[in-house]
Protein backbone atom coordinates (compact mmCIF):
# COMPACT_ATOMS: atom_id res chain seq x y z
CA UNK A 1 0.00 0.00 0.00
CA UNK A 2 3.02 2.20 1.04
CA UNK A 3 4.53 1.53 -2.01
CA UNK A 4 1.87 2.29 -4.01
CA UNK A 5 0.90 5.30 -2.64
CA UNK A 6 4.81 6.63 -3.30
CA UNK A 7 4.69 5.31 -6.59
CA UNK A 8 1.75 7.63 -7.32
CA UNK A 9 3.61 10.43 -5.81
CA UNK A 10 6.41 9.70 -8.19
CA UNK A 11 4.04 10.11 -11.04
CA UNK A 12 2.14 13.10 -9.55
CA UNK A 13 5.68 15.18 -9.32
CA UNK A 14 6.58 13.84 -13.41
CA UNK A 15 3.92 15.17 -14.51
CA UNK A 16 3.88 18.23 -12.68
CA UNK A 17 7.58 18.99 -14.10
CA UNK A 18 6.40 18.17 -17.58
CA UNK A 19 3.36 19.99 -17.20
CA UNK A 20 5.90 22.88 -15.68
CA UNK A 21 8.56 22.83 -18.83
CA UNK A 22 5.84 22.80 -20.84
CA UNK A 23 4.18 26.32 -19.05
CA UNK A 24 7.87 27.27 -19.24
CA UNK A 25 8.24 26.87 -22.89
CA UNK A 26 5.22 28.76 -23.77
CA UNK A 27 4.69 31.42 -21.15
CA UNK A 28 8.18 33.09 -20.07
CA UNK A 29 10.00 31.53 -22.90
CA UNK A 30 7.93 32.80 -25.48
CA UNK A 31 7.48 30.14 -27.90
CA UNK A 32 5.21 31.03 -30.07
CA UNK A 33 1.68 29.44 -29.82
CA UNK A 34 1.54 27.66 -33.65
CA UNK A 35 4.75 25.82 -32.33
CA UNK A 36 3.99 25.06 -29.03
CA UNK A 37 0.54 26.16 -27.59
CA UNK A 38 0.39 26.83 -23.39
CA UNK A 39 -1.13 24.05 -21.57
CA UNK A 40 -4.04 26.28 -21.02
CA UNK A 41 -4.91 27.17 -24.71
CA UNK A 42 -4.50 22.80 -24.98
CA UNK A 43 -6.53 22.86 -22.46
CA UNK A 44 -9.54 25.09 -23.52
CA UNK A 45 -9.36 23.52 -26.53
CA UNK A 46 -10.21 20.02 -25.16
CA UNK A 47 -12.71 21.56 -22.89
CA UNK A 48 -14.57 23.11 -25.94
CA UNK A 49 -14.60 19.49 -28.17
CA UNK A 50 -15.38 18.11 -24.94
CA UNK A 51 -18.52 20.11 -24.44
CA UNK A 52 -19.66 20.02 -27.77
CA UNK A 53 -19.72 16.55 -28.27
CA UNK A 54 -17.09 16.94 -31.28
CA UNK A 55 -14.45 15.00 -28.86
CA UNK A 56 -16.16 11.90 -27.64
CA UNK A 57 -17.43 11.12 -31.29
CA UNK A 58 -13.61 11.10 -32.14
CA UNK A 59 -13.03 9.34 -29.15
CA UNK A 60 -15.00 6.89 -29.38
CA UNK A 61 -14.67 5.44 -33.26
CA UNK A 62 -11.33 4.98 -32.15
CA UNK A 63 -11.66 3.10 -29.37
CA UNK A 64 -14.11 1.29 -30.96
CA UNK A 65 -12.10 0.32 -33.84
CA UNK A 66 -9.48 -0.51 -31.86
CA UNK A 67 -11.22 -2.77 -29.41
CA UNK A 68 -13.08 -4.60 -32.22
CA UNK A 69 -9.40 -4.93 -33.86
CA UNK A 70 -7.96 -6.01 -30.80
CA UNK A 71 -10.68 -8.61 -30.19
CA UNK A 72 -10.93 -9.94 -33.18
CA UNK A 73 -7.31 -10.27 -33.49
CA UNK A 74 -6.91 -12.33 -30.43
CA UNK A 75 -9.82 -15.13 -31.28
CA UNK A 76 -8.15 -15.37 -34.85
CA UNK A 77 -4.62 -15.68 -33.47
CA UNK A 78 -5.54 -17.90 -30.72
CA UNK A 79 -7.60 -19.93 -33.52
CA UNK A 80 -4.89 -20.09 -35.80
CA UNK A 81 -2.09 -20.91 -33.53
CA UNK A 82 -4.05 -23.50 -31.75
CA UNK A 83 -5.09 -25.67 -34.85
CA UNK A 84 -1.47 -25.22 -36.45
CA UNK A 85 -0.31 -26.75 -33.18
CA UNK A 86 -2.85 -29.38 -33.30
CA UNK A 87 -2.22 -30.41 -36.38
CA UNK A 88 1.14 -30.33 -37.52
CA UNK A 89 0.61 -31.21 -41.23
CA UNK A 90 -1.70 -27.92 -41.74
CA UNK A 91 1.24 -26.10 -39.63
CA UNK A 92 3.87 -26.89 -43.00
CA UNK A 93 1.02 -25.58 -45.18
CA UNK A 94 0.29 -22.48 -43.48
CA UNK A 95 4.06 -21.41 -42.59
CA UNK A 96 5.03 -20.18 -45.15
CA UNK A 97 2.37 -17.62 -46.37
CA UNK A 98 2.48 -16.73 -42.37
CA UNK A 99 5.67 -15.94 -42.63
CA UNK A 100 5.30 -13.24 -45.73
CA UNK A 101 2.54 -12.07 -44.14
CA UNK A 102 4.51 -11.25 -40.95
CA UNK A 103 7.48 -10.25 -42.25
CA UNK A 104 5.37 -7.61 -44.57
CA UNK A 105 5.20 -4.56 -43.38
CA UNK A 106 1.57 -4.07 -42.59
CA UNK A 107 1.72 -0.17 -42.31
CA UNK A 108 2.93 -0.15 -45.84
CA UNK A 109 -0.15 -2.42 -46.80
CA UNK A 110 -2.50 0.19 -45.38
CA UNK A 111 -2.93 2.10 -48.49
CA UNK A 112 -3.83 -1.33 -49.96
CA UNK A 113 -6.44 -1.79 -46.92
CA UNK A 114 -8.01 1.34 -47.84
CA UNK A 115 -8.23 0.26 -51.82
CA UNK A 116 -9.86 -2.86 -50.83
CA UNK A 117 -11.99 -2.29 -48.18
CA UNK A 118 -13.01 1.47 -48.58
CA UNK A 119 -12.98 4.69 -46.53
CA UNK A 120 -15.28 3.57 -43.96
CA UNK A 121 -14.60 0.83 -40.67
CA UNK A 122 -13.85 -2.11 -42.52
CA UNK A 123 -10.50 -1.08 -43.80
CA UNK A 124 -9.52 0.67 -40.17
CA UNK A 125 -10.58 -2.41 -38.06
CA UNK A 126 -8.84 -4.77 -40.67
CA UNK A 127 -5.37 -2.82 -40.36
CA UNK A 128 -5.47 -3.24 -36.90
CA UNK A 129 -6.79 -6.63 -36.96
CA UNK A 130 -3.24 -7.26 -38.95
CA UNK A 131 -1.34 -5.78 -36.70
CA UNK A 132 -2.77 -7.41 -33.29
CA UNK A 133 -3.21 -10.97 -34.93
CA UNK A 134 0.96 -11.52 -35.42
CA UNK A 135 1.78 -10.49 -31.72
CA UNK A 136 -0.93 -12.71 -30.46
CA UNK A 137 -0.51 -15.90 -32.73
CA UNK A 138 3.24 -15.95 -32.25
CA UNK A 139 2.99 -15.70 -28.36
CA UNK A 140 -0.04 -18.04 -28.69
CA UNK A 141 1.81 -20.72 -30.69
CA UNK A 142 4.53 -20.23 -28.05
CA UNK A 143 2.17 -20.82 -25.52
CA UNK A 144 0.54 -24.07 -26.63
CA UNK A 145 3.52 -25.54 -27.73
CA UNK A 146 5.05 -25.45 -24.07
CA UNK A 147 2.41 -27.75 -22.57
CA UNK A 148 3.57 -29.65 -20.31
CA UNK A 149 3.07 -33.87 -21.94
CA UNK A 150 1.92 -34.31 -18.63
CA UNK A 151 -1.24 -32.08 -19.02
CA UNK A 152 -2.06 -34.02 -22.07
CA UNK A 153 -1.86 -37.47 -20.12
CA UNK A 154 -4.10 -36.02 -17.31
CA UNK A 155 -6.37 -34.57 -20.10
CA UNK A 156 -6.70 -38.07 -21.74
CA UNK A 157 -6.78 -40.47 -18.45
CA UNK A 158 -9.84 -38.20 -17.62
CA UNK A 159 -11.44 -38.72 -21.13
CA UNK A 160 -11.62 -34.63 -21.45
CA UNK A 161 -13.71 -33.72 -24.77
CA UNK A 162 -11.55 -30.82 -27.49
CA UNK A 163 -13.91 -28.25 -25.57
CA UNK A 164 -12.78 -29.13 -21.82
CA UNK A 165 -9.65 -29.52 -22.80
CA UNK A 166 -9.00 -25.99 -24.61
CA UNK A 167 -10.67 -23.90 -22.02
CA UNK A 168 -9.71 -25.82 -19.10
CA UNK A 169 -6.03 -27.10 -19.96
CA UNK A 170 -4.71 -25.49 -22.86
CA UNK A 171 -5.40 -22.15 -23.02
CA UNK A 172 -4.91 -20.97 -19.77
CA UNK A 173 -1.74 -22.74 -19.40
CA UNK A 174 -1.22 -20.60 -23.06
CA UNK A 175 -2.20 -17.38 -21.38
CA UNK A 176 1.14 -15.95 -20.05
CA UNK A 177 2.45 -16.18 -23.69
CA UNK A 178 -0.85 -14.88 -25.66
CA UNK A 179 -0.74 -11.91 -22.89
CA UNK A 180 2.90 -10.99 -24.08
CA UNK A 181 1.28 -10.95 -27.59
CA UNK A 182 -1.44 -8.93 -26.97
CA UNK A 183 0.59 -5.84 -24.87
CA UNK A 184 2.55 -5.81 -28.06
CA UNK A 185 -0.69 -6.17 -29.90
CA UNK A 186 -2.20 -3.08 -27.83
CA UNK A 187 0.44 -0.59 -28.59
CA UNK A 188 0.48 -1.33 -32.01
CA UNK A 189 -3.24 -1.32 -32.82
CA UNK A 190 -3.32 2.15 -31.42
CA UNK A 191 -0.89 3.47 -33.67
CA UNK A 192 -3.09 0.86 -36.72
CA UNK A 193 -6.18 2.67 -35.69
CA UNK A 194 -4.72 6.48 -35.67
CA UNK A 195 -2.82 5.79 -39.03
CA UNK A 196 -6.36 4.22 -40.62
CA UNK A 197 -7.67 7.89 -39.40
CA UNK A 198 -4.86 9.47 -40.84
CA UNK A 199 -5.30 8.23 -44.63
CA UNK A 200 -8.96 7.84 -44.84
CA UNK A 201 -12.62 8.73 -43.26
CA UNK A 202 -14.30 11.68 -41.15
CA UNK A 203 -14.16 10.71 -37.77
CA UNK A 204 -11.17 9.53 -35.02
CA UNK A 205 -8.38 11.30 -33.17
CA UNK A 206 -6.29 9.99 -36.10
CA UNK A 207 -9.14 12.20 -38.75
CA UNK A 208 -9.38 15.13 -35.84
CA UNK A 209 -5.29 15.68 -35.37
CA UNK A 210 -4.40 15.87 -39.39
CA UNK A 211 -7.83 18.19 -39.88
CA UNK A 212 -6.09 20.65 -37.08
CA UNK A 213 -2.86 20.76 -38.25
CA UNK A 214 -4.62 21.23 -42.25
CA UNK A 215 -6.14 24.10 -40.67
CA UNK A 216 -3.29 25.47 -38.64
CA UNK A 217 -5.07 24.76 -35.49
CA UNK A 218 -2.16 23.49 -32.97
CA UNK A 219 -4.40 23.51 -29.76
CA UNK A 220 -6.87 21.67 -31.16
CA UNK A 221 -3.90 19.37 -32.65
CA UNK A 222 -2.42 19.24 -29.14
CA UNK A 223 -5.69 18.05 -27.96
CA UNK A 224 -5.84 15.56 -29.97
CA UNK A 225 -2.23 14.12 -29.56
CA UNK A 226 -2.66 14.38 -25.71
CA UNK A 227 -6.27 12.23 -25.84
CA UNK A 228 -4.43 10.00 -27.84
CA UNK A 229 -1.92 9.30 -25.17
CA UNK A 230 -4.76 8.91 -22.55
CA UNK A 231 -6.08 6.24 -24.95
CA UNK A 232 -2.79 4.44 -24.62
CA UNK A 233 -2.61 4.76 -20.99
CA UNK A 234 -6.06 3.39 -20.47
CA UNK A 235 -5.96 0.50 -22.30
CA UNK A 236 -2.71 -0.34 -20.68
CA UNK A 237 -4.11 0.28 -17.82
CA UNK A 238 -7.13 -1.94 -18.65
CA UNK A 239 -4.72 -4.72 -19.76
CA UNK A 240 -2.84 -4.81 -16.86
CA UNK A 241 -6.05 -5.16 -14.81
CA UNK A 242 -7.09 -8.27 -16.87
CA UNK A 243 -3.43 -9.61 -16.01
CA UNK A 244 -3.14 -9.67 -13.06
CA UNK A 245 -6.61 -11.06 -12.71
CA UNK A 246 -5.72 -13.67 -15.07
CA UNK A 247 -2.55 -14.33 -14.17
CA UNK A 248 -2.40 -13.84 -10.44
CA UNK A 249 -1.64 -17.62 -10.60
CA UNK A 250 1.69 -16.77 -11.40
CA UNK A 251 3.11 -15.24 -8.89
CA UNK A 252 3.67 -12.05 -7.53
CA UNK A 253 4.35 -9.21 -9.73
CA UNK A 254 5.17 -6.21 -7.94
CA UNK A 255 4.21 -2.20 -9.86
CA UNK B 1 -13.12 -58.13 1.93
CA UNK B 2 -13.03 -59.90 -1.09
CA UNK B 3 -9.63 -60.25 -1.23
CA UNK B 4 -9.55 -62.92 -4.18
CA UNK B 5 -11.20 -61.08 -6.93
CA UNK B 6 -9.11 -60.29 -9.70
CA UNK B 7 -9.06 -56.70 -10.61
CA UNK B 8 -6.87 -56.69 -12.95
CA UNK B 9 -5.96 -59.57 -15.41
CA UNK B 10 -2.45 -58.95 -17.70
CA UNK B 11 -1.90 -61.59 -20.49
CA UNK B 12 1.54 -61.49 -22.11
CA UNK B 13 1.21 -57.86 -22.34
CA UNK B 14 4.23 -56.52 -24.56
CA UNK B 15 5.47 -53.07 -25.99
CA UNK B 16 7.65 -52.52 -29.02
CA UNK B 17 8.43 -49.04 -30.57
CA UNK B 18 10.01 -48.31 -33.56
CA UNK B 19 12.99 -45.86 -33.60
CA UNK B 20 15.70 -44.53 -35.65
CA UNK B 21 18.10 -47.60 -36.10
CA UNK B 22 14.54 -50.55 -35.29
CA UNK B 23 12.29 -51.57 -33.54
CA UNK B 24 13.06 -51.23 -29.33
CA UNK B 25 11.81 -53.47 -26.67
CA UNK B 26 10.26 -51.61 -24.11
CA UNK B 27 8.88 -54.90 -22.21
CA UNK B 28 8.89 -58.33 -22.49
CA UNK B 29 5.83 -60.24 -22.37
CA UNK B 30 4.36 -60.28 -19.18
CA UNK B 31 1.43 -61.73 -17.49
CA UNK B 32 0.07 -61.15 -13.62
CA UNK B 33 -3.15 -61.13 -11.78
CA UNK B 34 -3.99 -58.74 -9.47
CA UNK B 35 -6.08 -59.12 -6.72
CA UNK B 36 -9.11 -56.78 -5.69
CA UNK B 37 -7.58 -54.50 -2.96
CA UNK B 38 -4.05 -55.67 -3.38
CA UNK B 39 -1.14 -53.18 -2.73
CA UNK B 40 2.06 -54.01 -5.48
CA UNK B 41 5.29 -52.27 -5.69
CA UNK B 42 6.95 -52.35 -8.78
CA UNK B 43 10.53 -51.69 -8.40
CA UNK B 44 13.46 -51.70 -11.01
CA UNK B 45 15.45 -49.43 -12.72
CA UNK B 46 15.72 -47.33 -15.08
CA UNK B 47 14.35 -48.50 -18.51
CA UNK B 48 13.03 -51.59 -16.83
CA UNK B 49 9.31 -50.77 -18.48
CA UNK B 50 8.14 -50.26 -15.24
CA UNK B 51 6.50 -47.20 -16.27
CA UNK B 52 5.52 -48.62 -19.13
CA UNK B 53 3.72 -51.32 -17.59
CA UNK B 54 1.34 -48.12 -15.56
CA UNK B 55 0.54 -46.35 -18.68
CA UNK B 56 -0.17 -49.63 -20.60
CA UNK B 57 -2.83 -50.63 -17.47
CA UNK B 58 -4.00 -46.84 -17.63
CA UNK B 59 -4.55 -46.86 -21.33
CA UNK B 60 -2.12 -43.56 -21.54
CA UNK B 61 -0.64 -46.15 -24.12
CA UNK B 62 -1.66 -49.11 -26.46
CA UNK B 63 0.14 -52.72 -25.94
CA UNK B 64 1.93 -54.35 -28.85
CA UNK B 65 0.61 -57.20 -28.14
CA UNK B 66 -1.23 -59.25 -25.21
CA UNK B 67 -4.57 -58.25 -23.08
CA UNK B 68 -5.49 -56.07 -19.84
CA UNK B 69 -8.39 -56.80 -18.84
CA UNK B 70 -9.50 -54.61 -15.60
CA UNK B 71 -12.68 -55.55 -14.17
CA UNK B 72 -14.07 -52.28 -13.44
CA UNK B 73 -17.48 -52.98 -14.62
CA UNK B 74 -18.05 -49.91 -17.85
CA UNK B 75 -16.51 -47.32 -15.88
CA UNK B 76 -15.58 -43.94 -17.46
CA UNK B 77 -12.29 -43.76 -15.67
CA UNK B 78 -10.96 -46.90 -13.84
CA UNK B 79 -7.95 -45.66 -13.01
CA UNK B 80 -6.71 -42.58 -10.51
CA UNK B 81 -2.92 -42.21 -11.57
CA UNK B 82 -0.52 -39.85 -9.35
CA UNK B 83 2.86 -38.77 -11.73
CA UNK B 84 5.89 -38.45 -10.44
CA UNK B 85 5.43 -35.20 -10.56
CA UNK B 86 2.06 -33.67 -9.57
CA UNK B 87 1.01 -32.10 -12.52
CA UNK B 88 -1.38 -29.76 -10.51
CA UNK B 89 -3.48 -27.19 -12.58
CA UNK B 90 -1.20 -23.81 -11.52
CA UNK B 91 -4.03 -21.45 -11.88
CA UNK B 92 -6.62 -23.44 -9.45
CA UNK B 93 -6.55 -23.62 -5.91
CA UNK B 94 -6.14 -26.77 -4.35
CA UNK B 95 -9.75 -27.53 -3.87
CA UNK B 96 -10.42 -26.70 -7.83
CA UNK B 97 -7.67 -28.87 -8.50
CA UNK B 98 -8.80 -31.64 -6.21
CA UNK B 99 -12.52 -31.23 -7.71
CA UNK B 100 -11.04 -31.21 -11.31
CA UNK B 101 -11.82 -34.49 -12.49
CA UNK B 102 -15.46 -34.08 -10.87
CA UNK B 103 -16.22 -30.90 -12.40
CA UNK B 104 -15.10 -32.25 -15.72
CA UNK B 105 -18.07 -35.45 -15.22
CA UNK B 106 -20.32 -33.10 -14.73
CA UNK B 107 -20.95 -33.76 -10.96
CA UNK B 108 -22.79 -31.16 -9.39
CA UNK B 109 -20.89 -28.40 -7.85
CA UNK B 110 -22.06 -28.70 -4.28
CA UNK B 111 -21.18 -32.74 -4.30
CA UNK B 112 -17.93 -32.17 -6.10
CA UNK B 113 -17.24 -29.49 -3.12
CA UNK B 114 -18.19 -32.08 -0.18
CA UNK B 115 -15.81 -34.66 -1.79
CA UNK B 116 -13.34 -32.79 -2.90
CA UNK B 117 -12.89 -31.20 0.64
CA UNK B 118 -13.23 -34.77 2.24
CA UNK B 119 -10.29 -36.16 0.44
CA UNK B 120 -8.64 -32.95 1.62
CA UNK B 121 -8.55 -33.74 5.03
CA UNK B 122 -8.01 -37.55 4.19
CA UNK B 123 -4.62 -36.64 2.50
CA UNK B 124 -3.97 -34.06 5.25
CA UNK B 125 -4.03 -30.52 3.48
CA UNK B 126 -6.75 -28.97 5.98
CA UNK B 127 -6.50 -25.05 5.46
CA UNK B 128 -4.82 -25.08 2.26
CA UNK B 129 -7.68 -25.55 0.13
CA UNK B 130 -7.84 -22.20 -1.00
CA UNK B 131 -3.95 -22.09 -1.69
CA UNK B 132 -2.45 -22.34 -5.37
CA UNK B 133 -0.10 -25.10 -5.71
CA UNK B 134 2.81 -22.78 -6.44
CA UNK B 135 2.42 -21.70 -2.49
CA UNK B 136 2.63 -25.46 -1.17
CA UNK B 137 5.92 -28.09 -0.59
CA UNK B 138 6.23 -30.72 -2.86
CA UNK B 139 4.84 -33.16 -0.26
CA UNK B 140 2.15 -30.74 -0.17
CA UNK B 141 1.32 -30.61 -3.69
CA UNK B 142 1.72 -34.89 -3.94
CA UNK B 143 -0.91 -34.94 -1.47
CA UNK B 144 -3.26 -33.03 -3.55
CA UNK B 145 -2.37 -34.41 -6.59
CA UNK B 146 -2.86 -37.84 -4.48
CA UNK B 147 -6.36 -36.46 -3.60
CA UNK B 148 -7.40 -36.00 -6.80
CA UNK B 149 -6.46 -38.96 -8.62
CA UNK B 150 -9.07 -40.55 -5.58
CA UNK B 151 -11.46 -38.00 -6.28
CA UNK B 152 -13.89 -39.82 -9.04
CA UNK B 153 -13.33 -42.99 -6.51
CA UNK B 154 -11.47 -45.15 -9.14
CA UNK B 155 -10.84 -49.03 -7.58
CA UNK B 156 -7.26 -48.91 -8.91
CA UNK B 157 -5.00 -45.95 -7.98
CA UNK B 158 -1.74 -46.76 -10.03
CA UNK B 159 1.46 -44.03 -8.95
CA UNK B 160 4.68 -43.77 -11.26
CA UNK B 161 7.21 -42.96 -9.00
CA UNK B 162 5.18 -40.96 -6.83
CA UNK B 163 7.40 -40.08 -3.86
CA UNK B 164 10.94 -40.15 -5.86
CA UNK B 165 11.08 -35.59 -6.05
CA UNK B 166 10.65 -35.29 -2.27
CA UNK B 167 13.08 -35.56 0.74
CA UNK B 168 13.41 -38.64 2.35
CA UNK B 169 11.58 -37.83 5.85
CA UNK B 170 8.78 -36.42 4.23
CA UNK B 171 8.51 -39.49 1.59
CA UNK B 172 8.61 -42.06 5.02
CA UNK B 173 5.88 -39.88 6.04
CA UNK B 174 4.30 -40.28 2.79
CA UNK B 175 4.72 -43.70 2.86
CA UNK B 176 2.71 -44.06 5.96
CA UNK B 177 -0.11 -41.82 5.20
CA UNK B 178 0.04 -43.71 1.66
CA UNK B 179 -0.53 -47.10 3.95
CA UNK B 180 -3.67 -45.74 5.78
CA UNK B 181 -5.50 -43.79 2.99
CA UNK B 182 -4.93 -47.32 1.43
CA UNK B 183 -6.49 -49.39 4.43
CA UNK B 184 -9.56 -46.88 4.66
CA UNK B 185 -9.87 -46.82 0.72
CA UNK B 186 -9.68 -50.19 0.00
CA UNK B 187 -8.39 -49.15 -3.12
CA UNK B 188 -6.15 -51.65 -5.80
CA UNK B 189 -2.65 -50.02 -5.29
CA UNK B 190 -0.32 -50.30 -7.78
CA UNK B 191 3.14 -48.25 -7.55
CA UNK B 192 5.84 -47.98 -9.17
CA UNK B 193 9.47 -47.04 -7.49
CA UNK B 194 13.26 -47.06 -7.64
CA UNK B 195 13.63 -47.52 -3.62
CA UNK B 196 13.53 -51.43 -2.56
CA UNK B 197 12.96 -50.30 0.89
CA UNK B 198 9.69 -48.74 0.31
CA UNK B 199 8.49 -51.40 -2.13
CA UNK B 200 8.90 -54.18 0.58
CA UNK B 201 7.63 -51.57 3.19
CA UNK B 202 4.05 -50.80 0.87
CA UNK B 203 3.22 -53.83 -1.28
CA UNK B 204 1.69 -57.29 -0.17
CA UNK B 205 3.57 -58.53 -3.48
CA UNK B 206 6.58 -56.62 -4.85
CA UNK B 207 7.01 -56.96 -8.78
CA UNK B 208 11.02 -57.19 -9.48
CA UNK B 209 11.92 -56.02 -12.98
CA UNK B 210 14.61 -55.79 -14.69
CA UNK B 211 15.98 -53.52 -17.70
CA UNK B 212 17.32 -54.16 -21.57
CA UNK B 213 14.60 -55.54 -22.45
CA UNK B 214 12.29 -54.58 -19.87
CA UNK B 215 10.79 -57.87 -18.40
CA UNK B 216 9.52 -59.13 -14.99
CA UNK B 217 11.91 -60.98 -13.35
CA UNK B 218 10.38 -62.56 -10.24
CA UNK B 219 7.12 -61.70 -7.76
CA UNK B 220 7.40 -61.75 -3.89
CA UNK B 221 5.21 -62.05 -1.41
CA UNK B 222 5.39 -59.86 1.01
CA UNK B 223 4.25 -61.92 4.53
CA UNK B 224 4.64 -58.67 6.74
CA UNK B 225 2.16 -58.34 9.56
CA UNK B 226 -0.47 -54.75 8.69
CA UNK B 227 -0.74 -52.42 9.80
CA UNK B 228 3.01 -51.43 9.23
CA UNK B 229 5.28 -49.11 10.94
CA UNK B 230 8.21 -48.53 12.16
CA UNK B 231 8.22 -51.34 13.90
CA UNK B 232 8.32 -53.08 10.48
CA UNK B 233 11.34 -51.40 9.92
CA UNK B 234 13.09 -53.25 12.64
CA UNK B 235 11.72 -56.68 11.22
CA UNK B 236 14.82 -59.26 10.51
CA UNK B 237 11.72 -60.45 7.74
CA UNK B 238 11.51 -56.71 6.27
CA UNK B 239 15.59 -56.98 6.05
CA UNK B 240 15.84 -59.99 4.27
CA UNK B 241 13.42 -58.80 1.82
CA UNK B 242 14.97 -56.12 1.66
CA UNK B 243 18.43 -57.49 0.68
CA UNK B 244 16.57 -60.14 -1.41
CA UNK B 245 15.13 -57.29 -3.68
CA UNK B 246 18.57 -55.82 -3.80
CA UNK B 247 19.87 -59.22 -5.16
CA UNK B 248 17.51 -59.38 -7.77
CA UNK B 249 18.02 -56.18 -9.22
CA UNK B 250 22.01 -56.63 -8.96
CA UNK B 251 22.34 -60.14 -10.64
CA UNK B 252 22.33 -59.51 -14.62
CA UNK B 253 18.66 -60.61 -15.95
CA UNK B 254 18.46 -60.87 -19.87
CA UNK B 255 21.91 -60.66 -20.53
CA UNK B 256 21.98 -64.95 -21.67
CA UNK B 257 21.24 -63.66 -25.04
Amino acid sequence: MNRRFSAAVDYTLALGVLLFVWWFATGPMALPAFLLPSPLRTWNALVTIALTGELWRHLGFTLQNIVLGLILGCIAGIAIAYVMTRFPRLAVWLDGPLVILQTAPKIALAPLFVVWFGFGVLSKIILIFSLVFFPVFVGAVAGFRTLDPKMKDLSKLLGLSAVQRFRQIELPAAMPEIFVGLKIGAVQALVGAVLAEWMSGKVGLGYLMTFASATYKTPLLFAAVLMTVVLGLVLHVALTILERRLLSWKGAKNG
Amino acid sequence: MAQSERMIDIAGVHKTFVADHGTVTALEPVSITIREGEFISIVGPSGCGKSTLLRLISGLDQATGGSITLDVSGRKRPVGFVFQEPVLLPWKTIVDNVRFPLDTAGVARAQGDKTALDLIKMVGLAGFEKALPRQLSGGMRQRAAIARALSDDPPILLMDEPFSAVDLMTRDNLNDELLRIWQSTGKTILLVTHSVDEAAYLADRVMVMTARPGKLKCVHNVELARPRGEQTKLDPAYHALVAQLRRDLRTPAGEAH
